[in-house]
């Protein structure tokens, strides 16, 4: 059953001015996985939704099996034969139901389904999909009790009773651990031998190294990178997708001052590798990596949001654990956070209330708030950070991305502190302001250790003078940012060092 | 874009009406009154809209502190209802002072808010349903003490005793004495409350840093906490505030009727819950807002003032208040709408 | 005139007092059947309303009187769910209760439940509630002469014409009956000037009523009767009047009694002048009795009315009543009532 189920012809999708997908063209073949790669915003998402009938395309066309295919809903797709599983596991599951109902829920939602259930019959139908794939479910227990993992092969066997053309899995392996991730890759393997068409999305290189047949990297809505040949270039398909391109930005690196933040085998789970880390006063440290390697729970360890599974942070020599945002203000630590929409805007308040926020105890007398104060602050950050507005009241909704961007910056900027921990500073924001919050970033890096967390490496050769790589939960490379070898640092994102490791244990088991 | 540019002037024009729009329908309202029944534009009326609105006025004011950090009391009724049977009981059944009543009802007040918020930020009851089964509490807890009779001076007690206390003169004052003002015995100390605390709980929320923190919880509960806003003790205290700002009416309202009645307190809920909705509506701000509740609540008033007056029937009061609702709501949202 | 009516009623109430209790006392140990063997008859009270002081002396009277006809009382209370209500006389029926007193209800949600009790052999009673049914006798507070006895009493202190406010909402059956009576005085007395008409059920009731009652008065301050036919009414419109001062001018008139209201009525210069009640424990005692006479195959008629007792202020001062229990002690009439009183009946 070999073909090409799936071709894709010219696809175009806008949100108003914004062109997410600029003419897609792919073919997702049988029996094979294809691994769907590319950063944040770079329009995966959107293509699989359109694939999937959540989203109608502007232009070009989706042919399944030669035939032009446009579901305008997702029950049309799965009727189509087109399958997706979604990265958040319980939206696949009804938790509240046991496990045979799960997987006969089409069959329940069906109207032409029989009114009365049999309870045996669903039950017998049930465990046959299960047995096709396999799986061995106690069919009575409810799903609500069962793991992540279980809970995401039940959505995925519930999926395969449709025998579907095409299955899409957008970051399955998300939510899982390692030996869980174990199990869902031999049941991909299973469907791709029974001839499914399978397109896996994720940033984790590790899952990728294991399924991935063939690799398609997307940048900025359009395929920029294919690769179809074993030994597959992981490298270049990461290459691809960040789409590197030499920075202009001259970074002169500053000497570090004393050592501010002191990082001691410092676990963020408890079977990943130790962080040691040393930030220090004059200094910009830029962290990068892929999505999800763990740079989001560094920055929570060192604000006070979860604590670490091991090791031992320092701060100005002296022990430092917060147990709460607050805490770690208190004592110096500030976090400009990542998705400002849901982390760091207050839609309802304007200008000056957004920046003046977390300091407002220092900013007033017997509770109440001295204006003055308040409004000598704001107005210096507006001016600091050249944020474009009427005044230090405009209500924040009314100011561009870019420039809520600079309100938050501008906010942890406006007090001293020792670590200024930033993540994702520059997410969804032009490259005009992107250079004017690095230029102040650094201009104001004196006299604190300023730790930045960036997916893209542009960004990170923009801003630091230090560049650490992470990738699974580790730091795995260091580079002074200069002469930087940047084919080394991408080389590290990828985890080819780690997977390199890996396959010396394998040979080693094997032996 | 341009469509937007030539709009500008009808915009602006409907930016007028929904800023000004509800304070104008209040003035007209009065007017009309003032000309179509008679002995509606006195001082004595005025004074009288006053303390009808008094009570619920304080109980919404209770509940905008709970809007304000996006949460919900329904429990302030019962609350209300509570401590009238507390007080009650306190000064008739056990003989205590009228400050004993008055401190008993702000700590149970307190305790129940204190309880509220333990239930819906330790607990994770979601806020309507926490206060929802606390209401329920309270309206059987009140019944208890007294197997389910209003207490009276003079009542037979569940031992076969009579209740031998009795409302002390001191707290009948707190509903019955009259402050001079120009005129003697004008106003009447329910008033003076409802605009004391009006006033406090206003310079609260927009002037305390601790109003401003639990505005923004309101807004962006995630974004507060990472500003290093201790989001569960301010959600703790909105009601808190709420659950004394509740007992306070219910003393109040002890101190009118004299006795301690049996009573759900769901008017009271429900009319102090449309004062604070109806105050997203003034002045256009579209959030909840001490000053909006106020005249919220005297909206209300009013209205009801002069249509009984004109002899309007008792059903009418719903319509209208429910009226006065939907055209407050259609204000807030056509607002939020357009932001 | 005042003096000899209630001289009279006094007279009557001591003498049936008397009789009835010399009547149980003589009788009380050869009952008819069944109640030769009390201890084996069951009775059960289906309740729709239960919170409040009238309820829980309603419930005392029911009590009371079982006890002392030593039968088994079984209480269902549905706490105003009709529905429940309904499915509790079917309860009541399979527990096999020999009869039924209905407390209260819809006439649509009872009406097949007792025909269901009555089609089982089922003696059965009804209190306040209309079930449509010829085989079950209505027990009644008869609010028309509750009406009738305030209004007699207006008359008599106020002259045949004054302006009146008078607090109503329609649609409580028992309001909808002291409504009949308000009219028919009217009629008669064209003097009467219903200047304004008000009302609310919201609750507390009192606080609701008297802001109405205060927007009244300063509409229409020549008002000097205030007609109020229920307590929690004439309560608000009490602390309206007191709140407007004009306590030397208005006099309310009013339904039903409490201790809570006698205490209101004697304050000095109360406005509260004078209220016509029955005695809810009496209608509970009566409910029984009724039930009792069915049970041992008599006829207690189609409906059993349970006369009212006029409580003015001048009796509660004059004869220092402070609660409800003095007021039976000193009242007796309030306190029973000779109605369905067979000779073998014994009385608590």
């Amino acid at each position: 059953m070999a073909g090409i189920p799936i071709k894709i012809r010219g696809l175009e999708k806008r949100f108003a001015a914004n062109r997410v997908l600029r003419g897609v063209d792919l073919d997702i073949p049988a029996g094979k996985v294809t691994v769907l790669m590319g950063a944040n915003g770079a329009g995966k998402s959107t293509l699989v939704k359109i694939i999937c009938g959540l989203y109608e395309a502007d232009a070009g066309e989706v042919f399944l099996n030669d035939e032009p295919f446009a579901p305008n809903t997702p029950s049309a797709a799965l009727q189509a034969g087109i399958v997706t599983v979604h990265q958040n596991i319980n939206d696949g599951v009804v938790p509240d139901l046991d496990v045979a109902s799960n997987l006969m829920l089409d069959w329940l939602a069906n109207p032409k389904s029989a009114p009365l259930l049999n309870p045996r019959r669903i039950r017998k139908s049930a465990e046959e999909i299960a047995a096709k794939l396999d799986l061995n479910f106690d069919m009575n227990s409810m799903v609500s009790d069962l793991t992540l993992a279980d809970r995401q092969l039940v959505a995925i066997a519930r999926a395969m009773a449709h025998s579907p053309k095409m299955m899409i899995l957008d970051e399955p392996t998300s939510s899982l651990s390692a030996a869980e991730a174990e199990r869902l890759f031999r049941l991909v393997e299973k469907l791709r031998e029974s001839g499914v068409a399978i397109l896996y999305i994720s940033h984790r290189m590790s899952d990728i190294r294991r399924v991935a047949d063939r690799i398609v990297s997307m940048r900025d809505g359009t395929i920029v990178g294919k690769y179809e040949t074993a030994p597959l270039d992981y490298e270049g398909a990461v290459n691809d997708m960040l789409g590197h391109t030499m920075t202009d930005v001259n970074i002169t690196v500053q000497a570090p001052g004393e050592k501010v933040l002191e990082l001691t085998d410092v676990k963020l789970k408890p079977e990943s590798q130790p962080i040691n880390l040393t930030a220090h006063r004059n200094e910009v440290i830029a962290i990068t990596g892929l999505v999800g390697v763990g740079k989001t729970q560094l920055s929570e360890v060192l604000f006070g949001q979860m604590a670490a599974a091991g090791g031992k942070v320092q701060l100005n020599g002296k022990p430092y654990a917060p147990n709460s945002a607050r805490d770690a203000i208190n004592q110096g630590v500030f976090l400009c956070a990542k998705d400002r929409g849901t982390n760091g805007v207050v839609q309802d308040f304007d200008i000056n209330r957004n920046i003046t926020l977390p300091f407002l105890s220092s900013l007033s007398s017997f509770g109440f708030v001295r204006r003055n104060a308040e409004y000598k602050i704001t107005n210096a950050a507006i001016d600091k950070l050249g944020i474009v507005c009427q005044g230090a009241n405009d209500e924040i909704g009314t100011l561009s991305g870019g420039n809520q961007q600079k309100v938050m910056v501008g906010r942890w900027l406006s007090h001293e502190c020792d670590v200024l921990i930033l993540d994702e500073p520059f997410q969804g924001v032009d490259i005009a302001a992107r250079r004017d919050i690095g230029t102040k970033l650094r201009e104001t890096a004196k006299d604190r250790a300023t730790i930045v967390l960036v997916a893209e490496l542009d960004e990170a050769l923009e801003i630091a003078d230090r560049i650490l790589v992470m990738a699974e939960f580790t730091i795995v490379g260091e580079h002074k940012n200069e002469h930087v070898d940047v084919d080394l640092i991408l080389e590290q994102v990828s985890g080819a060092a780690a997977a390199k490791d890996q396959q010396k244990q394998k040979e080693g088991a094997a032996r | 874009m341009s469509e937007t540019r030539v709009n500008t002037k009808t915009m602006s024009l409907t930016d007028y009406a929904i800023r000004y729009g509800f304070v104008a329908l209040l003035v007209g309202l009065v007017v009309y009154f003032s000309i179509a029944a008679e002995g509606f534009a006195s001082p004595y009326s005025a004074v009288f809209i006053f303390q009808s609105v008094a009570i619920t006025g304080i109980l919404a004011l209770g509940v905008t502190a709970t809007l304000v950090v996006d949460g919900f009391d329904l429990s302030i009724g019962a609350v209300a209802t509570s401590a009238l049977m507390l007080s009650a009981y306190v000064m008739v059944v056990l003989e205590q002072s009228a400050l004993v009543a008055v401190v008993a009802c702000l700590l149970m007040g307190a305790l129940v808010g204190l309880i509220n918020g333990f239930l819906i930020v330790q607990m994770r009851v979601p806020d309507l349903l926490a206060t929802l089964g606390m209401m329920f509490l309270l309206i059987g807890l009140q019944r208890i003490p007294t197997e389910g009779r209003s207490i009276a001076t003079g009542m037979s007690l569940p031992d076969g005793s009579t209740a031998q206390g009795s409302f002390s003169p001191e707290f009948l004052a707190l509903g019955r004495h009259r402050f001079d003002f120009f005129i003697d015995n004008l106003i009447p100390v329910s008033v003076v409350f409802l605009i004391v605390i009006a006033i406090g709980i206003w310079l609260f929320l927009e002037y305390t840093r601790y109003g401003r923190v639990m505005y923004a919880i309101g807004s962006n509960q995630r974004a507060a906490s990472l500003a290093g806003v201790p989001v569960k003790k301010y959600k703790i205290i909105a009601y808190m505030i709420s659950g004394v700002l509740a007992s306070m009416g219910g003393i109040l309202l002890a101190a009118r009727l004299g006795r301690g009645d049996i009573a759900s307190g769901n008017n009271l809920l429900l009319d102090s819950v449309a004062a604070a909705l109806i105050g997203f509506a003034v002045l256009g701000a579209a959030k909840p807002n001490a000053f909006g509740t106020a005249i919220g609540a005297l909206f209300v008033g009013i209205l009801l003032q002069g249509l009984t007056m004109m002899n309007a029937p008792y059903y009418t009061q719903d319509f209208v208040k429910g009226g006065v609702l939907v055209v407050a709501l259609m204000f807030t949202f056509a607002l939020s709408n357009r932001r | 005139m005042k003096l000899t009516r209630r001289m009279f009623a006094k007279m009557l109430a001591g003498v049936s007092l008397a009789a009835s209790s010399f009547v149980g006392l003589a009788h009380a140990a050869d009952m008819p059947a069944p109640f030769d063997n009390p201890g084996d008859v069951k009775i059960a009270l289906v309740r729709y309303l239960s919170t409040g002081d009238f309820f829980q002396a309603y419930l005392s009277g029911v009590e009371r009187q079982s006890e002392a006809l030593g039968v088994d009382l079984r209480v269902l209370d549905s706490r105003q769910d009709a529905a429940l209500q309904a499915d509790m006389v079917d309860q009541a029926i399979a527990l096999g209760v020999d009869g039924i007193i209905v407390q209260h209800g819809l006439t649509e949600s009872m009406q097949e439940a007792v025909q269901r009790a009555v089609d089982a052999g089922i003696k059965v009673v009804a209190f306040d509630v209309n079930v449509e049914n010829p085989a079950v006798p209505q027990i009644e507070q008869s609010d028309r002469d509750l009406a009738r006895l305030a209004l007699e009493q207006a008359i008599a202190d106020n002259g045949e014409s004054w302006k009146a406010g008078y607090v109503y909402v329609p649609g409580i059956a028992p309001l909808d009956r002291r409504n009949e009576t308000w009219v028919e005085f009217k009629e008669r007395y064209p003097g009467i000037d219903e200047k304004a008409q008000f009302g609310t059920l919201d609750n507390p009731i009192a606080n609701s009523n008297a802001n109405q009652a205060r927007s009244v008065l300063s509409a229409n301050p020549d008002i000097t009767v205030m007609f109020a036919p229920y307590d929690e009414f004439a309560k608000g419109v009490k602390i309206a009047v007191d709140e407007a001062g004009m306590t030397d001018q208005v006099s309310i008139y009013s339904a039903d009694v409490s201790t809570s209201d006698i205490a209101a009525m004697r304050e000095p210069n109360s406005a509260w002048k004078a209220t016509a009640a029955t005695n809810p424990a009496v209608v509970g005692e009566v409910s029984v009795r009724a039930l009792a006479m069915m049970l041992a195959g008599e006829d207690p008629g189609a409906s059993v009315v349970v006369p009212p007792t006029l409580i003015t202020q001048k009796d509660l001062l004059e004869k220092d009543i402070k609660n409800m229990e003095e007021l039976s002690e000193k009242l007796p009439q309030f306190a029973h009532a000779p109605v369905a009183v067979p000779d073998w009946m014994p009385l608590p």
